[in-house]
């Protein structure tokens, strides 16, 4: 299959979700990337917490809980496996603390959402601490996964049979995913309400798998893009086999 | 007690969108779920994050 | 990646590949079996529960030629496809 030629066509696209269908994978390259998206692209994740104050309603741990799952953004090449970059916190009450109020000391890497609230404070109350990120793989701790709900799905080919049967109850046929109708049209199964039914009102359909054309959905937590995830994913499997190709050499 | 930050299935970031949620649907009085709609919280694992959590902070700070 | 050879003959080859888990043997064990010349491959990841090891062990027989060489044959079509695929999302 070396000579397979790829195809990447994006059906949704959005900075942070996206479903993209590539055609020309194998299944176990198609779970190759997948698992690599999830657990071996590196993210930015706060990893160790030095409390200055807090007298906060909930404790060190639970706060340090909290901060490690806020993503960060991560310009990958900027950075290696176990970097660190130190971010400070410090509110007074009353009011909440918003991850927005966390303090980079390195402005590529900030929190992707600033509307997470962190802890609420009364009066009187204050949280002073200082944080360090560090940029690990999922693998190490889920709080490093760039990507969120990764998975996919066969592309389904729907083809039409006939006409139904003059007295034969028309039946709902519900499907989720993609299809490619018979002139080659990709068509989320949203658009007519995941029932072909609705589509092919009265005709007898077949659906079947595409071989070899998967349906990616895609969701990041902000930390990095859609194509940068998915690029990195495959740049990991890459890296593997050059170390593979070198081990073997020696 | 606050908004966990992300839902406990899928990992989502579901506390952003919290603040909003709150004015809106508890505060306010539009309905929930086209208010998740509203915001991209569309999976039912990060809805009922949203739908079933309660804000115990001013239930706790007397016991400081 | 470390690896350990177990066994080897002319046409037969158990390696160990330290550090890797089902995400990069999966590829590797389809990339050899789509090469004409390797009659089988497969690998084993014990689960730890089964008190074995855990690393993975390849175990590659080849038809004719050198299953160090159809590895390393395989690692070469894994990065002909990882390449061709990262322009062609970097492209859409």
């Amino acid at each position: 299959m070396s000579e397979a030629d790829f195809d990447v066509q994006y059906i949704e696209r959005d900075d942070r979700s996206a479903r993209v269908l590539i055609r020309g994978l194998s299944p176990a390259f198609a779970n190759g990337i997948r698992r690599a998206m999830i657990a071996d692209v590196p993210t930015f994740s706060i990893d160790t917490v030095r409390f200055v104050e807090n007298s906060s309603v909930m404790f060190d741990e639970m706060l340090g809980l909290r901060l490690g799952l806020v993503p960060l953004t991560t310009p990958i090449d900027d950075f290696e496996i176990g970097d660190e970059v130190t971010l400070a916190l410090d509110v007074a009450g009353p009011g909440t603390a918003y991850s927005g109020d966390l303090v980079s000391s390195e402005p590529l890497v900030e929190p992707a959402d600033k509307n997470v609230p962190l802890i609420e404070l009364k009066e009187g109350q204050r949280v002073e601490l200082e944080a360090d990120a560090v940029l690990d793989t999922g693998k190490e701790h889920a709080k490093h996964q760039g990507g969120v709900s990764v998975g996919y799905r066969h592309l389904q080919r729907v083809t039409v049979e006939g006409d139904l049967g003059e007295f034969d109850e028309e039946e709902t046929r519900i499907l989720r995913g993609v299809i490619e109708t018979e002139d080659g049209e990709i068509v989320p199964t949203e658009a007519f309400d995941h029932d072909l039914s609705e589509r092919y009102p009265g005709k007898e359909v077949s659906v079947e798998d595409v071989p070899g054309a998967f349906v990616f959905h895609v969701e990041t937590d902000g930390s990095v893009d859609v194509e940068e995830l998915i690029v990195r994913a495959i740049g990991t499997i890459e890296e593997r086999a050059d170390e593979l190709r070198t081990t073997i050499a020696v | 007690m606050m908004i966990p930050v992300r839902c406990f299935t899928c990992g989502n970031v579901v506390g952003e969108h919290w603040d909003e949620f709150k004015a809106r649907a508890r505060e306010g009085d539009e309905d929930p779920g086209e208010v998740l709609d509203d915001l991209g919280v569309d999976r039912h694992c990060c809805r009922r994050m949203m739908v079933s959590h309660t804000d115990l902070v001013d239930v706790v700070s007397p016991y400081q | 990646m470390e690896l350990r050879v177990i066994d080897k003959s002319e046409a037969e080859l158990r390696i160990e590949v330290a550090g890797e888990d089902h995400t990069f043997m999966n590829v590797l064990k389809g990339a050899l079996l789509e090469a004409d010349d390797v009659a089988a491959a497969t690998y084993d990841v014990n689960p730890e529960q089964s008190g074995g090891q855990t690393e993975p062990i390849l175990t590659v027989k080849t038809e004719s030629g050198d299953p160090l060489d159809a590895l390393e044959d395989a690692a070469d079509a894994i990065t002909e496809k990882t390449t061709a695929l990262s322009d062609a999302v970097r492209a859409a």
